[in-house]
């Protein structure tokens, strides 16, 4: 059964820009009217969310049998909810029979989904089984098989549960591409992997999803200023010029990327404890370790708008601090408007003093009333707000940061690995990546 | 045991003087009032079935701080570079349905109130409206008051600002 078909066309006027990206972007040139727009916006919902792998949630969010939390795909309410065995799957929070929402919980245990508003009930296989009066007002026709909850396909990576709404696309492991390499810095910091700390931030704001995500998928650039009270405060280990120093990689046509910052001289795994370090030593390989040994700060972006970021942060200016990670989906829910998730992932090996200490860094630093999550959401809003305009809607952004740096040909993870870490190689693949979604018909 | 209508009296004027300082954005003054052990939280809240238990999460927080970090998130303000905050945002802070309650020391007063922050930025009428449950242990030092633990509970399980960059 089909869920989603991308029917939407886009007007000649939208279609003649994405079509002019093609050649734009990798020239260093982006639409400004991509970032807030309502036609972009609603051909985003069958063409991008309708298609990619899209984030749903971390399976230690769902860990016994049961339990469900809610989330989205596009406008799509789902369930997520791990079985009676174990098995994790997704179902479209709706009621077949008028549609009404069968589950108003955004997070809980159960065995069954019951409508509220004529009875059916189904297991949280999705499996239709109770339909009051059946035999009276149906006179046993209707056949329940037929009328299962809309099941979602869902696929997970080290712990971390996608779901996609369209069931030609090509399986998560093909989806990523190689950026599992990537992910294993953050997902695999010892044998059982991460968990998350508590239940995420949410908050909505008046920005553009893509914004955040390029954020994330490594602008470096932004930092020095729009975070520059950290610099002023102490807080940072990197002056503003060695902070630069990394390099940024991303996976070619697939639009995932990731910023990895360096500082000279910071010892090894800087800000890990001895435990996830060693451990480390066995879940990485040799050249993860080579290369993640030496990264300060690892800021990534999943296509389309999962990011994650991963930074020794001390809560006192100076002191030796710890590491902290944050997942965030950057979700769409109107032209020029999301709503956030903000989880704090912690390894699930390390012990409970350190969980408790990167998750006091994390809300300090990031979070709705986080320092530096603050900053970034001030700065996003008013540019959402601008690049709506009648004049703006016509004018390109320059997208030319290192179009002429060469990749490191020695680096040894996949993708395309270009030295430094501030430049916009990544966001001029995101971008590309991005269009020709938004063309295929 | 009542608390002595004198003691409530005072306590009240002390937290609408609190308010004051916040809405006058005189946050060196405003941070003197806690104490040097005091805490400041606000725990996340979720929507729930209404038989599963509570709907906050008490180990998840959007503020969890103590007098240091606090003061941190002060001096930022202080600096050039705060651009949540430049240009400020106008708040109001509304506190009502004071009820005074004895502490667990003989020092130490419960104070529950309900809040209602008004917040607006730039030159657009939108305004965030931000409600909530808090709850405060006040302390008498030196003939004086101090803030030793401050709990908010806001009234959304999905915060309807783009960020808290003050205080509530």
């Amino acid at each position: 059964m089909q869920v989603l078909k991308g029917r939407r066309q886009p007007s000649p006027e939208v279609r003649s820009m994405l079509e002019a990206m093609v050649d734009m972007v990798p020239q260093g040139r982006v639409p400004a009217r991509i970032f807030n727009d309502p036609e972009v916006f609603e051909l985003e919902q069958e063409r991008i969310f309708g298609r990619c792998w899209v984030f749903l949630a971390h399976e230690s969010e769902i860990p016994s049998p049961g339990d469900y939390v809610l989330r989205y795909i596009a406008n799509n309410s789902i369930i997520v909810v791990r079985d009676e065995e174990g098995k994790v799957r997704a179902h479209l929070n709706m009621c077949r029979h008028r549609g009404n929402q069968v589950c108003k919980a955004e997070m809980g245990n159960a065995s069954h989904f019951r409508c509220s508003y004529h009875g059916w009930t189904y297991k949280n296989t999705g499996e239709l089984i109770g339909v009051p009066y059946w035999n009276e007002v149906y006179h046993r026709r209707l056949d329940k098989a037929e009328w299962a909850l809309v099941p979602v396909r869902v696929e997970t990576y080290n712990g971390l549960i996608f779901g996609n709404l369209d069931p030609d696309a090509p399986s998560l492991e093909e989806y990523l591409g190689g950026f599992q390499w990537y992910l294993d810095f953050y997902l695999k910091p010892g044998p059982n992997g991460t968990e998350v700390y508590g239940t995420p931030d949410k908050w909505v704001a008046d920005t553009d999803w893509k914004i955040c995500a390029e954020n994330f998928a490594g602008d470096g650039y932004h930092t020095p200023v729009a975070h520059a009270f950290g610099f002023e405060l102490g807080y940072f280990p990197s002056s503003a010029r060695t902070h630069f120093e990394g390099v940024a990689v991303h996976i070619p046509g697939k639009g995932h990327a990731i910023g990895l910052g360096r500082t000279p001289g910071m010892p090894p795994f800087f800000g890990f404890p001895p435990e996830v370090v060693e451990a480390m030593q066995q879940t990485l390989t040799p050249e993860q370790v080579q290369v993640f040994s030496q990264v300060r700060t690892a800021v990534c972006t999943v296509f389309p708008n999962l990011s994650i970021l991963l930074q020794p942060f001390s809560r006192i200016p100076g002191q030796p601090g710890v590491r902290f990670v944050t997942m965030r989906l950057w979700h769409p829910i109107g032209p020029g408007r999301i709503q956030m998730w903000s989880w704090c992932i912690v390894p699930k090996d390390a012990p409970q003093w350190y969980k408790d200490e990167s998750y006091l860094a994390y809300t300090l630093a990031f979070g709705a009333a986080g320092m530096f999550e603050q900053d970034d959401f001030e700065n996003w809003t008013n540019l959402t707000r601008q690049v709506k305009s009648t004049l703006a809607r016509d004018l390109v952004f320059p997208y030319e940061m290192g179009m002429d740096l060469e990749p490191d040909p020695t680096f040894p993870g996949p993708g395309v690995a270009v030295p430094p870490y501030v430049h916009e190689t990544n966001f001029r693949n995101m971008w590309s990546t991005w269009a020709k979604y938004m063309l295929r018909d | 045991m009542g608390v002595d209508p004198a003691i409530k009296a005072e306590i009240e004027e002390f937290l609408l003087h609190e308010a004051e300082l916040l809405d006058e954005r005189r946050f060196e003054e405003w941070i003197e009032l806690f104490a040097e052990d005091a805490r400041y939280e606000a725990p996340m809240r979720v929507t729930k079935a209404r038989d599963a238990g509570p709907d906050i999460v008490e180990e998840s927080k959007i503020f969890s701080d103590n007098r240091e970090t606090l003061y941190i998130r002060v001096q930022r303000l202080g600096t050039e570079f705060a651009w949540a905050e430049d240009p400020p945002s106008r708040t109001r802070h509304f506190v009502t349905n004071i009820r005074v309650q004895p502490g667990d020391k003989e020092n130490e007063y419960r104070v529950r109130c309900n809040l209602l922050v008004y917040r607006n930025r730039g030159d657009t009428p939108d305004y965030d409206l931000l409600s909530a449950d808090r709850q405060d242990i006040v302390r008498r030092v030196d003939g004086g008051w101090k803030i030793a633990y401050r709990r908010i509970v806001l009234d959304q399980s999905t915060v309807g600002s783009h960020n808290l960059s003050i205080f509530l």
